[in-house]
């Protein structure tokens, strides 16, 4: 599968604070790749990278399989943090110099203010808008040039509902047209159900990266209860095909590794002398897994 | 270069603050040489007509005009500022264009602005020459044009070294602020250099494109014969004004910082992040 964007051991600091250590990781044709992370974590500076707003301190990114050049720009449609237009213009006329740079005729502004939803809105002046109407002028932005790839921080970012539900739409059905996207975001369950692919940031490092379906099945969360459960997390601590038990309210949270599952840690607790009350498994949601890498 | 000059057209003839600012820098300019023109002092044997008749009229107004060019510059680094503030800059490179087409886009937009307003004064000697003006011919109407051009040349000045002031600060107040500052700094720290090389400073080398018109002499009816034989006033020898470099050399001098702040600006656009 071709691959869109390759990104080499890039790494970024300010001062002493190192904002992007070292990640690397591909994204081919047709992947929708989400990139989760806490504040903080890396996700907007990695993308300002890959989109040549920043430059990096050392490691490399290709696009297109060829370095980052004005026509690879313009295959792109992208939108960092937060919307940056000229207040003063209308949004037919920002979205007139987004046409103009990206050399795309001006009937494709009406297109995309229509997809946004803003067709009505196209004289009145950005600053004048909510900030969930200027979130949706963004997509209309990175819309406008019909891109083969989509760069999106935190698309939904002050959208209320209907709004949110509105841009979920949007990346969805540039989704479903085939379309490259790489979606930063804090929102796990949309990136769950919207990406095929997953990098996990936490403190500028890459520490889990592949497919949703991989990182989910990876692992396997069960709970249980017994008699002197203190005693009991101890035991399971110390064994090596157990990879964290906590406690969650009563029931004892046991995370599995690949080589166990909940009937061998039934026989498991019952060897060692523990009678369980209750045995759940507990399918794993993308938070869940987040949560437990960010730990 | 066409499509540049496009979307420099677009954000800056639709910002309200640069259509009034140059509203203003138009209007004031001609207040001021309609003013200057209505001026009548009773001192025998000299007229303020003298200043606006050719081919004088070409040192005086491209004079006047260059206090404007301040203005014009201040005008530049709040647009330039602009770009930083709403983080535009950004979003046009995320859109696709280089750093170094921001670069083009705003060195056209300097040029515009002085093309702007070297016509402005263009039109505003001919006008005012042709009115105040006896008798003259082609050959004396466009005597010391060359002088027009070196304005020209003055206003880009201005504005190359706003537009680095505005890089390295992006702030459209600070750069303000710190351009207007700059004026009497760079005074104070000529006056720690020996004389001859006080000429050789950046503002100092810019303003002294459009030197002071030899008022004296521009306004007398008579004529005088200096010692070096000249039919004029030698204002510098008798000790009125004080000595500046050649015309020329302070016109090499001006272009080659003009090509210094053009690209100590590129480099920092390109090394600094958007």
């Amino acid at each position: 599968m071709e691959t869109i964007l390759q990104i080499n051991n890039l790494s970024k600091s300010y001062g002493n604070l190192q904002a992007v250590n070292n990640v690397s990781f591909d994204v081919k044709k047709g992947n929708i790749y989400g990139i989760l992370g806490p504040n903080g974590s890396g996700k907007t500076t990695t993308l300002s990278i890959i989109l040549g707003i920043l430059s990096a301190n050392s490691g490399s990114y290709r696009w297109f399989d060829e370095p980052f050049s004005k026509l690879a720009r313009r295959r792109i449609g992208a939108l960092i943090e937060t919307p940056n237009f000229y207040p003063y213009l209308s949004l037919w006329e920002n979205l007139k110099i987004v046409a103009q740079i990206k050399d795309v005729p001006e009937k494709n502004i009406n297109y995309a203010l229509g997809v946004a939803d803003l067709l009505k809105r196209k004289h009145t002046k950005f600053g004048h808008l909510s900030l969930g109407m200027k979130q949706r002028m963004s997509m209309a932005s990175v819309l406008i040039g019909n891109p083969e790839v989509l760069v999106l921080d935190e698309p939904t970012n002050g959208l209320d509902p209907e709004g949110f539900a509105e841009v979920r739409n949007i990346i969805q059905s540039q989704a479903n047209e085939g379309k490259t996207i790489i979606l930063a975001s804090h929102v796990l369950d949309e990136v769950e159900k919207v990406c095929s692919h997953v990098a996990i940031l936490k403190s500028g490092e890459l520490i889990a990266n592949g497919r949703v379906g991989e990182l989910l099945s990876s692992e396997e969360t069960v709970m249980i209860q017994s008699e002197r459960p203190e005693e009991l997390s101890e035991i399971l601590k110390n064994e090596t095909n157990i990879k964290n038990v906590y406690f969650e309210g009563d029931d004892l949270a046991v995370i599995l590794n690949k080589e166990m599952n909940a009937s061998k840690l039934n026989k498991l607790c019952f060897d060692k002398g523990f009678c369980l009350s209750k045995i759940l498994i507990k399918k794993q949601s993308l938070e869940d897994q987040f949560l437990e890498l960010v730990k | 270069m066409k499509k540049l000059l496009n979307l420099e057209k677009i954000k800056a003839l639709s910002y309200p603050v640069f259509k009034t600012l140059m509203i203003i820098h138009f209007t004031l300019f001609f207040l001021v040489v309609l003013s200057v023109s209505q001026i009548n002092f009773s001192i025998p044997n000299f007229s303020i007509k003298g200043l606006f008749q050719f081919p004088n009229i070409w040192k005086f107004f491209p004079w006047v005009a260059s206090w404007f060019n301040i203005f014009l510059t201040i005008v530049l680094i709040s647009l330039v500022g602009n770009e930083f503030s709403f983080k535009t800059f950004r979003q046009n490179v995320i859109d696709g264009l280089s750093r170094n087409d921001l670069m083009k886009g705003k060195l056209l937009l300097i040029l515009s602005i002085a093309i702007y307003t070297f016509l402005m004064v263009f039109i505003a000697v001919l006008i005012f020459g042709i009115i105040f003006t006896k008798d003259f011919s082609v050959d004396i109407m466009f005597d010391n044009f060359y002088l027009l051009l070196i304005y020209f040349i003055q206003a880009i000045g201005y504005m190359t070294l706003g537009l680095l002031f505005a890089i390295v600060f992006r702030n459209t107040a600070l750069s303000i602020i710190l351009f207007l500052i700059y004026f009497p700094v760079e005074s104070i720290i000529r006056l720690f250099f020996k004389v001859n090389y006080r000429n050789y400073f950046p503002l100092k080398i810019i303003s002294n494109l459009t030197p002071q018109p030899e008022f004296l002499t521009m306004t007398s009816e008579k004529t005088y014969i200096n010692s070096t034989g000249n039919s004029s006033l030698d204002l510098t020898e008798i000790g009125l004004l004080p000595k500046e470099l050649p015309l020329s050399t302070t016109l090499i001098f001006a272009v080659a910082y003009i090509g210094f702040f053009i690209a100590l600006s590129t480099v920092l656009l390109n090394r600094k992040n958007l």
